[in-house]
């Protein structure tokens, strides 16, 4: 099993769609960056706006802590999109360069080798994240600076620099169990789906759809709390003024649930299908 | 002859008005806040809004004659455009007359009312109304209508009967709810419009603490 984890790891790093990954990350985060220097003024004052009539600001909001939640608010769609892709050809371009034949011909167990995808999945998905939270705090603060952060979440919520600080690390651990969840359904789309396009298109439909089904309310308790779209945004609940920890880690154990039975699903799929590309 | 009676007492009036003198006792509250030159002091800033939640801010304020009340902090700090002035400076900058309203409780102080009404089109007031505790020669509480601004009302306690300035400060005024630049700041921000229409603009209040105070008289 470790062996084949290492085997795994060695294909990312050898495999150039790992470096558009990380590539396509940090373009994210310059967009954000450069569109807030350039606006970010512009727009806390509109935001800002009404309460000008009655008070005057000291301070400045445009600050590293504001960069850093604007980069993590691509946890919604670009990451996950972009982990989509990059994991689900994980498996894809095994079926695709017929190297997973070549694979099951050797002494490895059909369960460690599709184990071993998602173990490795989960790793780089982490890595993901490690890197986005690394390189925005250290490219928000080196530029802008602290300050205190405003979120519009429930009113409008001003944290202290420090408190935002540590909200925002919990903020980025908390997102990558929902980049997991993203990671591990898309190889399990991957297993079913075999070809890279399909799974691409059904990945990105998958992600649309819990983006859009978050919003929508079922008119039902149980779905509201429970259905998996309703999982993913708890790292969002980090700024509201008073975190509510019970929902958090309500949400996050429930999502780590759907990532096992959607990983067992992958799993007892990939082992009852034979080998054919 | 209805109508002669009615110029004559417009006439009456007007030269009544005309020659209306300021307040006895709001100018020994001027004289007592004109002698302070300058003071220095701590503060702490709580705001009671109902759509901010903003934690306790601390700064320092630093007041100059002839100057306007600066304040400075190492936070972010959201300050109230009327309420600083605990001097009054502001309102007694520009000519004005001052018309006796009798007199009225506030916080269990018989307090004489008068309200000022500026003579200058400079003043950026349109009418004032204090509530002045004579016996102890100080502001309790003022509500200015400004002429762009809204009404601010400002609530003052004391420490004890002898200080000129507040210890804390009470500022309430209307305040309208935030604008949201969505894309901005994430698409999770759910906005109920209608709600937001309906509430339209909100009492807000900022509540000042002033600590270590410093007078220079």
């Amino acid at each position: 099993m470790i062996s084949l984890i290492r085997s795994e790891i060695y294909k990312i790093r050898k495999q150039s769609k790992t470096l558009y990954a990380l590539a396509a990350i940090l373009i994210i985060e310059g967009f954000v960056i450069v569109s807030a220097y350039y606006q970010g003024t512009g727009i806390i004052d509109l935001l800002l706006a009404n309460l000008k009539d009655s008070f005057e600001f000291k301070g400045n909001l445009l600050n590293g802590n504001l960069i850093i939640y604007l980069i993590l608010n691509s946890l919604w769609f670009h990451i996950p999109l972009i982990l989509m892709i990059i994991i689900s050809g994980f498996l894809t371009s095994e079926y695709k360069d017929r190297t997973l034949e070549t694979v099951m011909l050797q002494p490895v167990s059909k369960l460690n080798f599709i184990l071993s995808k998602y173990v490795v999945s989960i790793i780089f998905t982490l890595l993901i994240v490690l890197l986005l939270a690394v390189s925005t705090f250290l490219v928000s603060y080196w530029i802008f600076g602290k300050g205190d952060l405003v979120v519009y979440l429930d009113g409008l919520n001003f944290f202290e620099s420090e408190e935002a600080f540590y909200r925002l690390i919990y903020a980025f651990i908390s997102g990558a169990n929902s980049m997991i969840f993203f990671s591990v359904v898309s190889l399990t789309l991957a297993v079913i789906l075999k070809d890279a396009t399909k799974t691409w298109i059904v990945s990105a439909i998958f992600l649309i759809c819990s983006n859009l089904l978050l919003k929508i309310d079922f008119q039902n308790e149980f779905l509201n709390e429970l259905f998996f779209s309703k999982l993913t945004d708890s790292w969002q609940y980090f700024f509201y003024y008073k975190i509510p920890y019970s929902t958090i880690y309500f949400k996050n154990l429930m999502l780590f649930g759907y990532t096992l039975i959607t990983m067992i699903i992958g799993i007892i799929i990939f082992k009852r299908r034979d080998i054919q590309v | 002859m209805k109508r002669l009676s009615f110029i004559f007492i417009f006439f009456i009036s007007l030269n009544f008005i005309s020659g209306q003198e300021i307040d006895n006792d709001l100018l020994q509250i001027k004289k007592r806040m004109d002698s302070i030159k300058s003071f220095n002091a701590n503060i702490e800033l709580d705001v009671d809004i109902s759509f901010i939640n903003m934690p306790t801010k601390y700064g320092k304020v630093r007041y100059k004659q002839g100057e306007s009340t600066k304040v400075t902090s190492d936070d972010f700090i959201m300050l109230p455009k009327r309420g600083l002035d605990l001097t009054l400076n502001e309102i007694f900058r520009h000519p004005f007359i001052t018309v006796n309203r009798g007199e009225e409780y506030h916080k269990d102080v018989l307090c004489k009312v008068i309200n000022i009404i500026p003579t200058s089109s400079k003043a950026n007031f349109s009418i004032a109304t204090l509530f002045m505790d004579v016996r102890a020669k100080r502001i309790l509480k003022s509500e200015i209508s400004t002429k762009t601004e809204g009404v601010f009302t400002t609530s003052m306690d004391y420490k004890n009967y002898m200080d000129a300035l507040p210890g804390a400060v009470e500022v309430q005024f209307a305040v309208n709810s935030v604008k949201i630049p969505l894309r901005f700041l994430g698409k999770e921000t759910e906005v109920d419009r209608n709600a937001i229409k309906k509430e339209g603009s909100k009492t807000g209040k900022i509540f000042l603490t002033l600590s270590e105070v410093q007078i220079v008289k």
